[in-house]
């Protein structure tokens, strides 16, 4: 066994830890506050080729591996929470997707400006009435010439208002079954497509959020993404390696949490001595180390898997449903600790906290990983 | 084309570095990182670099681990690195370490213009490597840079000193040690990491120099500082204002 990083994934995570402090901590309350989307800062991304970095060289990415991405993405997560999620389904899920299963034209016109950092992509499999439940979806695709006409409308797609790029899943043949819905790329300039209501949300503020509105919107038949019919096993495995995003942005939120915790445990004085030294908050600190240990072990060793290219779907739900069950409980701890200062506006562990909850419900809730876990093992 | 070479220290990063509980030094979980004046000499040379297609070379001193700092100095612009290792270079004087540079330069370095040094390391800052590198090689050596530039056989610096700012020009080739405000250290991106183990790197052993003068510095002991709080609370009206008053006094920091 071997625990050790890359000397170059070592660097890579002081530079965008570096990267994080300057550009990101300062603005992460403003952005949260005002559910505002920093293009300043994705700006700078970009700049710095942070925005494709699973992605090969030559489609405009840095090259690395998935597990250097997940560092990534942990590093923002910890100074904010919405910008490593965005940057995780831009690149660990749009672009992985367009780069799995993409014709080289489709990766030349829609991937490379991606992972260039040029504008964002969205995935759009959500419906009003389909969630947990992805057959539920009503979204419909009508090959008409050289044209598919979509129809339907998707809904808490992150990235919706501010992407360039939509993977967007509609049934081709409802009669087929799981073998019936198919993947289209759209871009957002497509005649009849039109982003909907955007959300108000109690965490992940500044991660824009949105309905989709299709009507008649028409995709040239070159955007269907893989073959008819093949939608479904191919969200499957966007989510898989989303999942690992996911984990990597609660093992940020769980480091923040110990790092405000740790810092203010020590300062705070109450009874003549820093509460840190009162055994009932030390606990809680041990707790919270311990389980972030735990978290950043599982997500790593999925990220690795999924580098070996070994099987690792229950190792992702796994890591995703550990670290993010974690990142709840402990982000709640931490304000705990904070007592009244960690209630109000301005501490970061409030942020934190609200932050934390969206990563037990989306890209599959905690109750669909375990669907996903028991699955696998009682099979 | 100009040649630039950046001398940069693989020093302990002092974020990690914890204090005993007798006041000694634990640096069983530290990490490493180029000095931090040191990072912003790498940066002024391939500033150098982009603005007058000079080629940019990077030189260290220091145990086989700085293998790492060497990547890192690479992935910020660097074209080449000469890095000179061995397991016995981890305390290594500041007389010591000039000599080595001094011979890897004389003897693997045919042409240089210019040679920058962070104007202290991070971890001793002891100022000596620059000033005597730059002895030894029978060079100028302008310390204190704030703003430099390179112009026809000659360049141009911007020293702060205690009077003010002073402007001189120095012939070629010259030694420059730089202040922290010369410049702002780029962050390496993702891809520019990934590349740096690819360029060049000459590897220096000790088998290679002539035998290691003795050490002009030895280190007896090393003890954090340690700052003492009396936790004393004041108020602001008079009253208040004359106790903290009377208390500096009582504690002689005060005539």
């Amino acid at each position: 066994m071997d625990f050790k990083f890359t000397e170059e994934q070592e660097l890579i995570r002081k530079n965008v830890r570096e990267f994080c402090l300057k550009n990101v901590e300062p603005i992460a309350a403003e952005i949260d506050e005002n559910s505002r989307h920093p293009a300043e800062l994705f700006q700078k991304l970009s700049d710095g080729g942070w925005m494709g970095i699973p992605i090969p060289q030559e489609y405009g990415g840095a090259g690395a591996d998935f597990l250097t991405s997940i560092i990534v993405v942990e590093e923002l997560s910890r100074s904010c929470a919405s910008t490593g999620f965005t940057i995780s389904t831009h690149a660990g899920i749009v672009c992985t997707m367009i780069l799995l299963f993409g014709t080289e034209e489709q990766k030349k016109n829609y991937l490379t400006p991606m992972a260039e950092g040029r504008h964002l992509g969205a995935f759009a499999l959500t419906e009003p009435g389909a969630g947990t439940d992805v057959m539920a979806v009503t979204t419909a695709a009508v090959l008409d010439g050289s044209d598919y006409v979509i129809n339907g409308t998707k809904t808490f797609t992150s990235n919706g208002p501010t992407a360039g790029t939509y993977l967007v899943f509609a049934w081709t043949d409802k009669s087929a079954g799981r073998k019936g819905m198919s993947t289209f790329i759209v871009p957002r300039e497509a005649p009849g497509f039109r982003v909907g209501e955007h959300f108000k949300k109690m965490g992940l503020r500044s991660s824009q959020t949105s309905e989709l509105i299709f009507k008649d919107c028409r995709v040239s038949k070159n955007n269907l993404l893989g073959k008819e019919g093949a939608g479904l096993p191919m969200a499957m495995a966007g989510f898989d390696g989303g999942r690992i995003g996911i984990a990597a942005q609660c093992v940020g939120i769980l480091q923040a949490a110990l790092d405000e915790s740790i810092r203010y445990s020590k300062e705070r004085i109450q009874f003549g001595s820093p509460i840190a030294r009162n055994q009932a908050i030390a606990w809680m600190i041990a707790d919270m180390a311990t389980d972030l240990s735990a978290a950043r072990f599982l997500a790593y060793h999925a990220a690795w898997l999924k580098d070996q290219k070994l099987p690792f779907s229950k190792e992702a739900a796994m890591a995703k449903l550990y670290a993010s069950e974690a990142a709840m409980r402990h982000t709640v701890k931490a304000v705990q600790i904070h007592g009244g200062y960690g209630y109000c506006k301005g501490a970061k562990v409030e942020r934190l906290m609200r932050d934390a909850k969206i990563t037990e419900i989306y890209e599959g809730t905690s109750e669909a990983m375990r669907m996903v876990i028991s699955g696998t093992v009682l099979r | 084309m100009p040649t630039v070479i950046a001398c940069f220290k693989w020093v302990i990063d002092e974020a990690y570095i914890r204090r005993g509980p007798s006041g000694d030094l634990d640096f069983s979980s530290v990490d490493y990182k180029i000095g931090e004046y040191d990072r912003n000499a790498i940066e002024e040379a391939v500033r150098l670099k982009e603005a007058s297609g000079a080629k940019a070379i990077a030189v260290t001193v220091g145990m086989p681990e700085a293998a790492k700092g060497v990547k890192d100095a690479l992935s910020r612009g660097i074209d080449e690195a000469y890095f000179i290792a061995d397991s016995s270079f981890g305390n290594l004087d500041s007389s010591q370490t000039a000599l080595i540079l001094t011979e890897v330069i004389r003897s693997r370095i045919e042409h240089y213009d210019v040679i920058l040094c962070g104007e202290g390391s991070s971890d001793l800052y002891a100022q000596q490597v620059g000033p005597r590198l730059a002895e030894q090689l029978g060079i100028p050596c302008i310390s204190f840079v704030q703003k430099l530039s390179l112009a026809k056989d000659q360049l141009v610096a911007e020293r702060r000193v205690d009077e003010g700012i002073e402007v001189i020009t120095a012939p070629l080739p010259a030694l420059v040690t730089v202040l922290p405000d010369i410049n702002v250290p780029r962050i390496p991106g993702v891809k520019d990491t990934l590349m740096a183990g690819k360029k060049p790197t000459a590897k220096i052993i000790k088998d290679d120099l002539p035998p290691l003068s003795e050490p002009l510095v030895r280190t007896i002991s090393l003890t954090s500082s340690r700052m003492e709080r009396s936790c004393e609370r004041f108020g602001t009206d008079a009253a208040e204002i004359a106790r903290f008053v009377g208390s500096l006094r009582k504690k002689g920091v005060i005539g």
